[in-house]
């Protein structure tokens, strides 16, 4: 043509950055979600300010129930003035700022439980040696389990995973012989991470405390999926800041 | 409640008090009060004029304020005396001040006696009949009668009870929020008269507070959050020893 066409630029191209693909998956920490009650939700909103502007300066990273953690305190009694823990996360507690996780380890054939609060300004860093979750949301049967269960390396390198789904060990823990601190059989506790070697009898026995009206009570549900993706776009929003 | 840490890395529980619209509503001087001090009335949270009568209204029509929850009088010595109508804020105390707390208690209705005066009752076993929480004797031989005021079962609670000396941490002068040590009488979200402590230790105490009270409309702009000098605040990197 004699004039010339406007100039067409070439079409952008896309990107697919696998790396911000693994990141995409969220994860909003147990201790955000508000419990069911009366209190004004002005009080979490004021405690989530802390928490973010904590978690600013402090880096608190993903774990789960059943990940091996390695905890430094400041101490003024110890040599360094710091103190290094390393154990098995065994039960997450708590909501806001008072979140506390506890770490279980056995040192020396003694079998050590240590309970730390996620927010306190002691702790001066907090590694993920092994991030997995484990078939229950409370691993206090350790307890009665056979030691070899609780022992972890304190020297434990740190494994480096690739995938982007968090792993589910499915192990079952075998069991000292009873008497136990709770009776783990019982369907109240509803545990699947122990291989019962009861006999039947006894298993058939515990099962006479199962309460099964108790999954279709609708006063118990208390549906936090609305809740979480309110507050997950307020914390990623703000500590993106 | 929520904790609170200091620099030295110990934990305290704080609770979250709300100033929520509060105004002056009325000026009483000392002649027409038949006290040693003249009076000011102040009014706490607002609500609904349509079910109270024209006469009751009437402090709240010439105040210029809506009507108030809740009326509390508080003693006020001649040089600080507000005008009626003016609000009052959280900036009113400041960090570091000692404050006490007035509520009423949770009622807990018609109770036995080892509730309401902590008696001890008796043994659950080894031959009691029906008689384990019963007050026991009421009195002597030579007596005769029973005194008044003897420690009975009946209603407990709903009472209106002071904790003294508790320290302010932290205020917050955008949602207007005092940050107090300790418990305080009441159940969530009640309402609460808040005053300068009358402890003889803590009679110097107060650190240039604003006199006679914080003014919003004045020149002073202050920052969104009041801290104490011991309290841990999450800006700052951990606390080391």
């Amino acid at each position: 043509d004699g004039k010339p066409d406007r100039f067409q630029p070439p079409p952008k191209p896309v990107i697919i950055d696998k790396l911000k693909q693994i990141e995409e998956r969220r994860f909003l920490s147990p201790e955000f979600i508000p419990p069911r009650g009366r209190t004004d939700p002005l009080k979490f909103y004021i405690e989530r300010k802390d928490m973010i502007q904590r978690r600013k300066v402090f880096n608190i990273p993903e774990f789960y129930v059943g990940s091996i953690l390695a905890v430094t305190t400041a101490d003024p009694c110890a040599n360094d003035k710091a103190n290094r823990f390393v154990g098995i996360c065994i039960q997450r507690g708590g909501k806001g700022l008072g979140a506390t996780f506890v770490l279980r380890n056995v040192i020396e054939n003694q079998g050590v439980e240590i309970c730390y609060e996620l927010y306190n300004p002691r702790i001066q860093a907090i590694e993920v040696l092994k991030l997995e979750k484990r078939l229950d949301d409370n691993l206090m049967y350790l307890r009665d389990a056979l030691p070899e269960y609780s022992t972890f390396d304190v020297n434990m390198k740190p494994v480096t995973r690739l995938d982007s789904e968090v792993p589910v060990n499915k192990l079952q823990v075998r069991m000292k012989p009873k008497p136990w601190s709770k009776r783990w059989e019982r369907p109240k506790y509803n545990i699947k991470g122990i291989k019962f070697e009861l006999p039947e009898k006894k298993m058939r026995e515990a099962q006479k405390w199962s309460q099964p009206w108790l999954e279709f009570d609708m006063l118990r549900e208390y549906d936090t999926s609305k809740i979480e993706e309110k507050i997950w776009k307020e914390v990623s929003e703000a500590l993106k800041k | 409640m929520m904790p609170i840490w200091t620099k030295s890395g110990k934990k305290h529980a704080v609770t979250l008090l709300k100033v929520q619209d509060c105004h002056v509503l009325k000026y009483v001087s000392k002649e027409e009060s038949g006290g040693k001090t003249s009076k000011l009335l102040v009014g706490g949270k607002n609500s609904s004029p349509f079910y109270k009568s024209e006469s009751t209204m009437e402090i709240f029509k010439e105040a210029g304020v809506p009507r108030k929850q809740k009326v509390t009088t508080f003693n006020v010595t001649d040089d600080a005396i507000i005008k009626p109508g003016t609000p009052l804020y959280a900036a009113h105390f400041r960090p570091g001040q000692f404050v006490d707390v007035t509520a009423k208690t949770i009622g807990k209705g018609f109770q036995g006696v080892m509730k309401r005066w902590g008696f001890k009752g008796q043994p659950a076993s080894h031959g009691q009949t029906k008689t384990h929480r019963r007050p026991g004797a009421i009195s002597t031989n030579k007596a005769a009668k029973v005194y008044r005021g003897k420690k009975m079962p009946g209603r407990m609670g709903n009472v209106y009870r002071t904790s003294l000396g508790l320290k302010v941490w932290r205020i917050n002068t955008v949602h207007n929020i005092i940050y107090v040590n300790g418990s305080v009488p009441g159940h969530t979200n009640c309402l609460v008269k808040v005053r300068d402590s009358k402890l003889p230790t803590y009679k110097d105490c107060n650190k240039n507070p604003p006199f006679p009270t914080f003014f919003a409309d004045g020149d002073e702009k202050l920052p969104e959050d009041l801290y104490d000098e011991e309290i841990f605040q999450f800006t700052d990197p951990s606390v080391t020893y």
